[in-house]
């Protein structure tokens, strides 16, 4: 990565190494798979989609920092 | 502040500081009345209060884009995050999550012209140049705007749009690529940075007035930046050097999107 900034690397980076890592978990909600940090047993924070749909990037429902509540369910 | 006073802030003072109506009332806010009477404490202003907080506490900020809108508007604020995740004390944009996007206004039917609003201190060079090459290839209608600021990184997704606009007070830090911090030790380095510098001179040499040399120019001019060479432009100045179209805000650039909207349209009635 090269950093093309007007910031100081120092200031951009510092904390890196203290950085935790989330622990993240993947759910799919039918064609939408997401990475999600979990704040509660079955409720998380979505980070990132994962869709072949574009028009999912669109749905403000979906978009990264909206929370989810999400139940496991078996499908045939 | 609390988010409470944020709150009561914000139902006080006009959300748009032009005096104009806003161009696009927020969903979130526009269910709720500004003050609630407190003798009727309305459940449907309490659920949308909550939601405002809820939006303030995930996003920053008390809006999201809109999709009934024909234009599709994208803030790239902070640093341009790319394959490397920055500490939280850092407000970035992340390139995977605007890609996406850029794809799905390109194909909905929908969205006839993107704005693109931009206050940005750099970041990534890889990221930047994908947004820059995304933005420059959409076939919609695309207008950028430079508030406050478009440095480093920023200035090749300034230049990608159809039509760049530039705040009069907003400003664009043009400085070599380089690794801060680092001493240069052997020439294969140089030589990959430089390479590097080159593909952000090329795209914005193709994409705006400016010539490569000009730009180079500005870029290692000495005695301007206290601790770095390079130049700082300023809202006149980068319409002067042609790195910009014009000086403007947000009236002039949804103006000018509806105009290049509305051409698009006549060319596709002539087809």
């Amino acid at each position: 990565m090269i950093f093309y900034s007007i910031m100081p690397q120092e200031i951009v980076f510092a904390n890196f190494d203290q950085m935790n890592n989330r622990e993240l978990r993947e759910i799919s909600m039918g064609a939408v798979t997401m990475l999600v940090e979990p704040t509660g047993p079955f409720e998380g924070q979505i980070v990132r989609l994962i869709s072949p749909n574009p028009q999912d990037y669109l749905n403000p429902q979906l978009s990264p920092g909206q929370k989810i509540s999400f139940h496991p369910s078996v499908t045939e | 502040m609390s988010i409470n006073q944020y709150l009561q802030q914000l139902s006080k003072a006009p959300i748009n500081n032009n005096g104009q109506e806003p161009e696009q009332p927020a969903p979130q806010t526009a269910p709720a009345p500004p003050v609630v009477p407190a003798e009727t404490p309305s459940v449907a202003g309490d659920e949308a209060k909550k939601r405002i907080v809820d939006t303030i506490t995930q996003l920053g900020q008390t809006n999201v884009p809109q999709l009934e809108s024909n234009i599709y508007c994208l803030s790239i604020i902070g640093q341009v995050e790319g394959h490397i995740q920055l500490p939280p004390q850092n407000k970035t944009t992340k390139y995977e999550h605007l890609i996406p996007q850029l794809v799905a206004a390109e194909q909905n039917s929908k969205i006839e012209g993107v704005l693109v609003i931009l206050n940005t201190v750099g970041g990534d060079v890889e990221a930047g140049l994908a947004i820059a090459e995304m933005v420059a290839s959409i076939s919609k209608p695309v207008v950028t705007l430079v508030l406050g600021g478009g440095h480093s990184i920023g200035v090749p997704i300034a230049v990608a749009g159809s039509y760049s606009f530039i705040a009069e007070t907003a400003t664009m830090t043009i400085h070599p690529i380089r690794l801060t911090g680092l001493v240069i030790g052997v020439p294969q380095t140089f030589e990959y940075l430089d390479k590097m510098q080159d593909r952000v001179v090329n795209f914005i040499a193709r994409h705006s007035k400016i010539t490569e040399e000009q730009f180079k120019d500005l870029m290692l001019r000495t005695g301007e930046l206290t601790r770095d060479i390079g130049t700082n432009v300023i809202g006149a100045d980068a319409v002067k050097y042609g790195l910009i179209d014009e000086v403007g805000g947000l009236g002039k650039a949804l103006n000018k999107l509806n105009e290049l909207i509305e051409q698009r349209r006549g060319e596709k009635v002539l087809q």
